[in-house]
């Protein structure tokens, strides 16, 4: 009679291999270990001198980086609560492109916060309350330290973009930021619209060109193909340029053809009039005008002799994205089939060219005077994995760009904002009665990490630092912040480090998001591991998305 | 995939004894009387213990964790009743029953199980004591039958004329939102929730859920969220050269092919020139491009001598040529639509769908104000808005990751259905707990009375367990449950109809507090609880044939 022993209770209903969690002990304060786990993993890359992690990945592919997005990414986090961080940090890598450190810092700095309260004996509950009143606190004492003046600017000064550029990639790439800085700031300049809020992401590139050093990198107005010609034309100087999506050969039904012949003379007829055809469009396309033939498919054997001798350069890019970007670089409109563009259709560029940088053949097209069409940072660098951090580094570079078009106020950075929130919620919390007051001082205090981090990271005594952060905001002076080349406290208009509002709204809002979603949760249910061909069918779909 | 079968036998001939089935088949477990009657109880129990701390706006939530990893955050009793895959046979009768209550009034599951837990644990005390299951059962059968009649008198009626009361309305819908989303998010949702029913809403039409499109976009934060009086849909124009946004737009709703497509039979063609070859693909797409010319000439007739603009949503495909023909035309072309989309949108912008391009009148034309596309890293979403009165609309959902998404979703399915009921039911109910007091009070001074013999005791058994719905609610807020219910009981003798106050634990009124909920989610509460509570309590015998219940330790 084994079943008059059922256990009561939950566990005895579930499916062999689930497992539930409850209660304070067992779900809550376990979530928090977990998050506080991932928070200590990311901290020490916080900041300008943020030590790198290296990641090897399931694919054994080597990462070296100190970009939380990346770490988080691929450590692939199996703990339910931490995922929860992890996507928060996901959230705001898409939405702002930088921040994400921040994001998982702070949420867990919040959760170890948390935890002390839950011993201390608060409910879960009480602290969540306490937390959503800090963070509206928080927004609205974050938009009164906006630096004034800052809420309009020339996205075209390449001064003012580089000033807001500044501390979003010394925290990737501490040293460099000037050189980077600079050729980012140039390359969005250039390609930014009219409409300064419909800037495109996509519309600046990068090509990482192994070989060379940093100071070797540089801006191409236009694209950056890594791919040679097609024939032997390699060189060509303001040409016309026609675009065909289709590829360029003769063309075919749809249904299934078949050559009808009946004789030998028809076969050499046959080959004639195809040749013929050939030529005839070939030829219309020269007499348009254009110089330059690009291919999004293939291009046919005969059809290429016929361009060779009307002295066409064809170009192929298989990239369906990729040639709509190159439309977009020359102006051209994308022909479905070869056949004689209108000259509306026919795009334009400086000089196009096929030319060996570090032993890789790559295809340049110019355009000086394209006004918002494409730009390609042009990396050098001795090794993948340093190409690979650099390219973050202007990614995010360009996302802060983007930030700042849609909204350029900026906050005072170096710790300095972090410092004055937290005062100004500790006043907050004072004057709150009741139990809020606590989970909102503890709020305060958590942002206290950010200095903390800063100055451990640069080797400086944190508490010292903090202190006199402390009596310099006490005294009135919102902006002092760290120096971290002096270690010492300085004004941050001096030292000329901001940060967006933006991007530290979001990471702000998205973490304290995450924190109290991960206190809501009082049980867990977990299913069994589904095991086996799943991870190689991830495996397999992350080789895919790392190829391209 | 389980092989053997699993019998469940409801059986009240006592005779029929553990050996006969052993004879029967060697391999079957027997359980009988009190340790099968035990074993559902304890179930029964069991399950309601998991789902007792979901219920009301102070519930705690769940995590659920798939088998590949992924998350789920849900308050909601159907969804975790969906999620947990349960395995008790007891329990699955009970999560059966929440989940039909579910499908006919989309809210009340968390209530349904632990009312039914409820009830078998007020039940195991009589039994314990010697009574018959039978006379039990008898017993539920008579108060079920009163509360009904009681709930007829209880509740309060709405006039839901052509202009139905937006008040009760939002109340009904932030007391269903609340128990499933934090009180900030819950009440932005209750306007965008009713706004979208009275949307759809046509006189002397039962109201389709469905023509309120869901659709949710990974971006921003939760409170975002809003409603558009118009249609969202998830995919964008296919050509780079297609504007982007488009103003004071016709839309032409229509189900034609506009691609090239192969003959049935097997065709092949013969050739012997190139000259030959170019006229066979030319004309191979001869159909495809008349087709296309005929709209573009119906947009130069309504297009013309204005800057209007002019929009092709078509549910089957349209190829690149075609594509590429209507974007120099300047016409913004959308294909492969959802097949509900084509309904929503006409009646979303009026005019009506097409299935064919032969006879194209300026009347089958719809109108939108605004018509553009916003795109989020690889997915495109096209905004079809400022539609001049509206049948259908949509709840654009945001949020920052699926999982909330996923929350709020479930949430403003059953926000919608509790707003359609009450249109539907024309009445609604005291919520905080008030019905379940009232109810009770009645069955225990007036029906009580009338009953004779043992049966008082299933009907006392059945008064008792309608007090799990405020005394749970008390404790999921913290309150002592005691003090709640004697205050409530004593409140409810003196002849005031008062709930439970979640923030302080004292009585309140809920028309007052604006806290009503649906006349047919408690109906079928009262109804679906009992049956299901006798069928198990009049279960004397579990046989299981086959593999072992318990898993082998």
């Amino acid at each position: 009679m084994t079943m008059s022993m059922q256990p009561y209770g939950i566990q005895s209903m579930l499916k062999e291999g689930y497992r539930h969690l409850s209660g304070l002990d067992e779900a809550v304060i376990k979530n928090i270990e977990a998050c506080k786990e991932l928070s200590t993993i990311t901290r020490t890359s916080l900041g300008p001198n943020g030590m790198n992690k290296m990641v090897i990945n399931h694919l054994d592919k080597l990462f070296v980086t100190n970009d939380a997005a990346t770490i988080v990414n691929e450590l692939e986090i199996q703990h339910p609560a931490a995922k929860i961080l992890v996507l928060a940090a996901k959230a705001q890598q898409e939405e702002i492109g930088d921040g994400a450190n921040l994001t998982i810092s702070f949420a867990g700095e919040l959760l170890q916060n948390a935890e002390e309260l839950i011993r201390m004996g608060l409910h879960p509950s009480e602290i969540i309350c306490g937390y959503n009143k800090a963070i509206i606190k928080v927004v609205e004492v974050l938009e009164q330290l906006v630096e004034s003046g800052s809420e309009t600017m020339d996205v075209r000064s390449k001064d003012e973009v580089v000033s807001r550029m500044r501390a979003a990639v010394a925290s990737k790439q501490f040293g460099q930021e000037e050189i980077i800085c600079s050729l980012v700031a140039d390359a969005c300049i250039q390609v930014c619209p009219k409409n300064p809020t419909n800037f495109n992401v996509d519309n600046v590139r990068v090509a990482k060109l192994l070989g060379g050093g940093l100071h070797n990198s540089c801006i191409v107005r236009g694209m950056v193909l890594k791919s040679d010609a097609v024939g032997s034309i390699k060189r060509m100087e303001k040409a016309k340029v026609a675009v065909f999506a289709g590829g360029v050969d003769t063309t075919a039904t749809e249904t299934k053809g078949t050559v009808l012949i009946h004789s030998a003379e028809q076969l050499e007829n046959y080959a004639k009039t195809e040749e013929a055809k050939v030529e005839e469009l070939i030829k219309d396309v020269a007499e348009s005008g254009a110089k330059v033939i690009v291919s999004g498919g293939s291009v046919g054997e005969m059809a290429l002799h016929f361009c060779e001798r009307y002295k066409i350069m064809v170009l192929k890019i298989s990239s369906k994205f990729e040639l709509r970007r190159f439309c977009r670089a020359a102006g051209a409109v994308a022909h479905l089939k070869l056949s004689r563009p209108s000259p509306d259709d026919l795009g334009y560029v400086d000089s196009i060219s096929v030319e060996e940088i570090g032993g890789v053949t790559v295809t340049i097209a110019r355009n000086e005077q394209g006004g918002n069409s494409i730009s390609t940072v042009v990396l050098r660098g001795s090794t993948d994995s340093i190409l690979d951090d650099l390219e973050r580094a202007v990614d995010d570079g360009v996302n802060t760009y983007k930030a700042m078009c849609r909204d350029s106020r900026i906050v005072p950075g170096a710790a300095a904002t972090e410092i004055e929130l937290a005062q100004r919620l500790k006043e907050y919390a004072n004057a709150e009665t009741g139990l809020d007051k606590y989970a909102i001082s503890k709020y305060a205090e958590s942002f206290e990490f950010v200095p903390k981090t800063l100055a451990d990271n640069a080797g400086l005594n944190a508490m010292e630092i903090i202190a006199s952060l402390y009596t310099g905001h006490g005294s009135g002076n919102t902006k002092l912040g760290i120096d971290l080349e002096e270690g010492a406290c300085k004004d941050v208009s001096e030292t000329k480090v901001w940060d967006l509002f933006a991007t530290k709204l979001f990471a702000l809002k998205y973490a304290s998001d995450a924190a109290c979603t991960v206190l809501r949760v009082d049980q867990i249910i977990m299913a069994k591991q589904a095991g086996g061909p799943r991870r190689d069918a991830a495996a397999a779909a992350g080789a895919g998305a790392e190829e391209d | 995939r389980r092989k053997a079968l699993n019998l469940f036998f409801v059986d009240s001939d006592l005779s029929s004894s553990k050996m006969s089935v052993r004879v029967l088949n060697p391999n079957a477990e027997v359980l009988n009387k009190t340790a099968a009657l035990h074993m559902t109880i304890n179930a029964a129990k069991g399950l309601q213990d998991v789902l007792k701390s979901n219920l009301g706006p102070k519930g705690t939530i769940k995590m659920l964790v798939g088998g590949s990893g992924d998350i789920k955050l849900t308050k909601d009793g159907n969804t975790l009743l969906k999620e947990m895959q349960i395995q008790n046979p007891t329990a699955i009768m009970i999560a059966r029953t929440a989940v039909a209550q579910d499908d006919i009034s989309g809210d009340g599951t968390t209530s349904t199980v632990i009312f039914i837990g409820e009830l078998m644990k007020q039940s195991e005390r009589c039994i314990d004591e010697g009574m018959h299951p039978r006379v039990l059962v008898d017993g539920f059968e008579i108060a079920k039958r009163a509360t009904l009649q009681f709930l007829d008198t209880f509740k309060t009626p709405v006039v839901m004329g052509d202009e139905p009361d937006k008040e009760i309305l939002k109340m009904v819908a932030r007391t269903t939102l609340r128990t499933k989303l934090y009180e900030g998010l819950a009440d932005q949702l209750t306007d965008i929730v009713v706004n979208s029913v009275l949307c759809i809403r046509k006189p002397e039409e039962p109201i389709d859920l469905f023509m309120v499109e869901i659709m949710h976009m990974r971006h921003k934060f939760d409170v975002d969220t809003r409603l558009v009086e118009g249609l969202v849909l998830d995919h964008g124009s296919r050509h780079p050269d297609m504007k982007r946004r488009a103003e004071n737009c016709h839309i032409l709703t229509c189900n034609v092919s506009l691609e090239y497509e192969k003959s049935e039979i097997n065709a092949g063609f013969f050739y012997s020139n190139a000259e030959q070859r170019e006229a066979m693909v030319t004309a191979e797409r001869r159909s495809v491009d008349e087709r296309v010319k005929k709209i573009i000439e119906l947009k130069n007739k309504v297009c013309a001598g204005n800057d209007n603009s002019f929009v092709i949503i078509n549910q089957k495909g349209i190829d690149p040529p075609s594509l590429d023909l209507l974007a120099r035309e300047g016409i913004i072309a959308l294909r492969r639509a959802k097949r509900r989309n084509m309904e929503r949108l006409v009646l979303a912008c009026g005019g009506e769908a097409v299935n064919s391009v032969d006879d194209l009148t300026p009347d089958s034309l719809g109108w939108a104000g605004l018509v553009y596309e916003h795109v989020l890293g690889e997915e495109k979403y096209t905004f079809v808005e400022q539609v001049k009165n509206p049948h259908s609309c949509t709840i654009l959902i945001k949020g920052p990751n699926d999982h909330t998404i996923a929350q709020i979703k479930d949430a403003v399915r059953d926000g919608l259905r509790s707003v359609k009921n009450t249109l539907e039911d024309e009445c609604v109910v005291l919520g905080a707990g008030a019905f379940e007091v009232a109810a009770r009070q009645h069955l225990i001074n007036e029906v009580k009375k009338t009953v004779k013999g043992r049966a008082q005791l299933g009907v006392e058994a059945f008064a008792n367990a309608l007090l799990v719905v405020p005394k749970t609610l008390a404790e999921n807020a913290g309150l002592d449950t005691q003090d709640v219910i004697i205050s409530l009981t004593s409140e409810h003798d003196k002849g005031n109809v008062v709930g439970v106050s979640l923030v302080d634990g004292e009585p309140i009124d809920p028309q007052l507090a604006g806290i009503f909920d649906n006349y047919s989610v408690k109906r079928q509460l009262i109804n679906s609880g009992p049956v299901i509570a006798s069928q198990l309590l009049l279960v004397d015998e579990v046989i299981r044939a086959g593999r072992n219940m318990r898993k082998p330790t």
